[in-house]
């Protein structure tokens, strides 16, 4: 247990190396520093980098330039070296320090502008097709709304695709919808933020409740590049889904398990990828009522859905199915597929990498059954998915994370991280020869 | 060793459709499985370094053969534009790309484009443009738009007319 734990659950802080602190300090600004230069350059307004948006950052000092390739890999492969800093020397953290970072990173990010994703705008589109303009979100594209303002800023991949979230998180944007499309916008800010708070807090706990280090914990998480710079800075409502996650997870661990079930079924009526802990709580726990918990959550949010949406509200795995047909540059089955001499990948690799995700799936929920732990049996999934998928995006590797840095197998954090680092080195091309 | 979350008290008369676990493994995880895991972590591991590095040599392989066609387009028509937009290959995956601009000053694709063939190797920073063709204004590079092709791609009938 590292000092800061020690000192979390009420034993003695020991003494670390004088040097530690002031080097820790050093790593803290430098990641600082590195989302402070994003969000400004990000804030002075589009760039290949920086989705088209309302000016909402504009009161920001309009100092440095347009946000390009050279800057931004930069900052985040500093940002990335300082997390591995922070990481190494977290006993050096007090956890007021630790919460200290953690609330300047988000509340930086939280000031600028959408980051590196349109998805925002996707999110406030489905809900003003909804309110606004009366039309289902699950029948049809944001096309079907292109006189509304926020058209104009939808990726233009997702302009005639129908949403592909849960039910839950629909109606939950509803609210919004009504502020105007700024008022939406700042309004899926605070959501993102609030959602990370959650999480993070709940991180504490369950890091503290299973005697780990919870200061390491909340900085392996709150601190990470790939989770404030894209999750957070591009107001992600996987933050949503992984709140709920944590939130099962806490249940669970307080054997509150009926509510544990609850929080994760309405996580993937959020987004369905989470339901891959369901069997694992139940291998683990076995109890009626975690039956009762989901079966419950999914009666009330399917009765909404319906009333909703009609039937399609609640066939949660199309959008799954569809989306899994995506294939992006970045995934790791395409790097696998360049590596041996193919272009991309083809519908046999798909069948494969779907094989090959059962098989881990199977032998995970054996090893379960025969003990293992079964919340990391849940993030080695959710780390499984990220890689086995032909669509990778930065957000999709962060799932694992806050399971990660409380599983009882250390395995599982180390390679979420080098998952990541490989994602942030794969990223870094156009510094090396830069288009002009 | 991983130990499973015990179970609640209160959760005996709940629990449902198994009455016993394995055993074997409740309290030690067998070290043979976790050594066959970890094996199996360290080559996907390594595999996925190795693809990564691949990609990282490929995609800057690619931005050097990108620049060189841009600094060709640039040289052959003498207009330095910066706003040119470049096709790749993407049927049969060679690396023949096209790159089009403007034939006067202008926002992107605003004026008449002519369009340049690029292959072969990088040869001194450029490429070969073995041919090429015209674009109307606003219209994106698909055959149907094209005229006025020349060199190569008028032997190939890149036009059509």
């Amino acid at each position: 247990m590292s000092v800061a734990a020690q000192s979390a659950l009420g034993v003695p802080r020991a003494r670390s190396h004088r040097w530690a602190p002031a080097l820790a300090g050093a790593c803290a600004l430098v990641a600082v520093a590195a989302t402070a230069e994003i969000v400004l350059d990000g804030a002075i307004g589009h760039s290949l980098l920086i989705p088209k948006s309302p000016s909402i950052a504009g009161w920001l000092p309009n100092i440095g330039e347009r946000l390009g390739f050279r800057v931004f890999l930069i900052a985040i492969i500093a940002f990335t070296l300082a997390y591995g800093g922070v990481l190494a020397l977290a006993r050096s953290f007090t956890p007021r320090a630790a919460v200290a970072l953690i609330g300047a990173l988000h509340l930086i990010v939280f000031a600028g502008p959408i980051l590196l994703s349109t998805d925002v705008f996707s999110y406030i589109a489905y809900a003003r097709m909804g309110v606004e303009h009366g039309l289902n979100p699950y029948l049809h594209g944001p096309s079907a709304i292109s006189a509304d303002p926020v058209f104009h800023y939808v990726g233009q991949d997702w302009k005639h695709t129908a949403t592909a979230y849960g039910p839950l998180y629909t109606l939950l944007s509803y609210p919004l919808a009504p502020l105007g499309l700024r008022g939406a916008l700042w309004g899926m800010k605070i959501v993102a933020l609030l959602a990370s708070a959650v999480t993070l807090v709940l991180t504490w706990r369950c890091a503290r409740e299973r005697r780990h280090d919870p200061v390491f914990a909340i900085l392996a998480v709150g601190a990470n590049p790939l989770y404030v710079i894209y999750t957070v800075g591009g107001a992600h409502n996987d933050l949503i889904m992984l709140a709920l996650m944590m939130a099962a997870v806490s249940l669970t661990l307080a054997r509150r398990d009926g509510a544990a079930a609850a929080a994760v079924t309405a996580g993937a009526l959020v987004k369905v990828t989470v339901a891959v802990l369901l069997p694992f709580m139940f291998i683990a726990r076995r109890s009626r009522a975690q039956l009762v918990g989901a079966a419950a959550v999914v009666a009330i949010v399917a009765v909404a859905a319906y009333a909703a949406f009609g039937v399609h509200g609640l066939d949660v795995f199309a959008a799954l199915k569809r989306d899994a047909a995506f294939v992006s540059t970045d995934s790791f089955p395409t790097e696998i597929a360049h590596l041996f001499g193919k272009p991309g990948v083809f519908p046999i690799d798909h069948d494969l990498l779907k094989v090959a995700l059962v098989v881990i799936v199977v032998h995970l929920l054996w090893r379960t059954w025969r003990g293992y732990d079964w919340i990391a049996a849940s993030g080695w999934t959710l780390l499984a998915i990220s890689v086995t998928s032909t669509w990778l995006l930065a957000w999709y590797i962060v799932w694992p994370l806050p399971l990660a840095v409380i599983a009882r197998d250390r395995r599982l954090l180390a390679a979420t991280l080098a998952v990541q680092a490989m994602f942030i080195v794969h990223q870094t091309a156009p510094l090396f020869v830069p288009v002009s | 060793m991983s130990a499973p979350t015990p179970a609640s008290p209160g959760s005996n008369a709940g629990r449902l459709l198994f009455s016993t676990r394995g055993r074997g493994e409740a309290r030690g995880e067998p070290r043979t499985v976790r050594a066959v895991e970890t094996a199996v972590l360290v080559l996907v591991g390594l595999l996925l370094a190795v693809a990564t590095i691949n990609d990282v040599v490929l995609r800057t392989h690619t931005n050097h053969r990108l620049n060189a066609d841009l600094r060709t387009w640039r040289l052959y028509t003498g207009h330095a534009y910066r706003n040119l937009s470049v096709s790749q290959d993407v049927h049969t995956y060679t690396t023949r790309d096209v790159v089009c601009g403007n034939t006067s000053p202008g926002g992107p694709k605003e004026r008449v484009q002519l369009c340049l063939t690029m292959t072969g190797p990088v040869v001194n920073g450029r490429r070969r443009a073995p041919g090429g063709w015209y674009l109307p204004p606003k219209a994106e590079n698909l055959r149907r738009y094209r005229y006025a092709c020349f060199g190569q791609a008028k032997e190939q009938r890149q036009c059509p007319r």
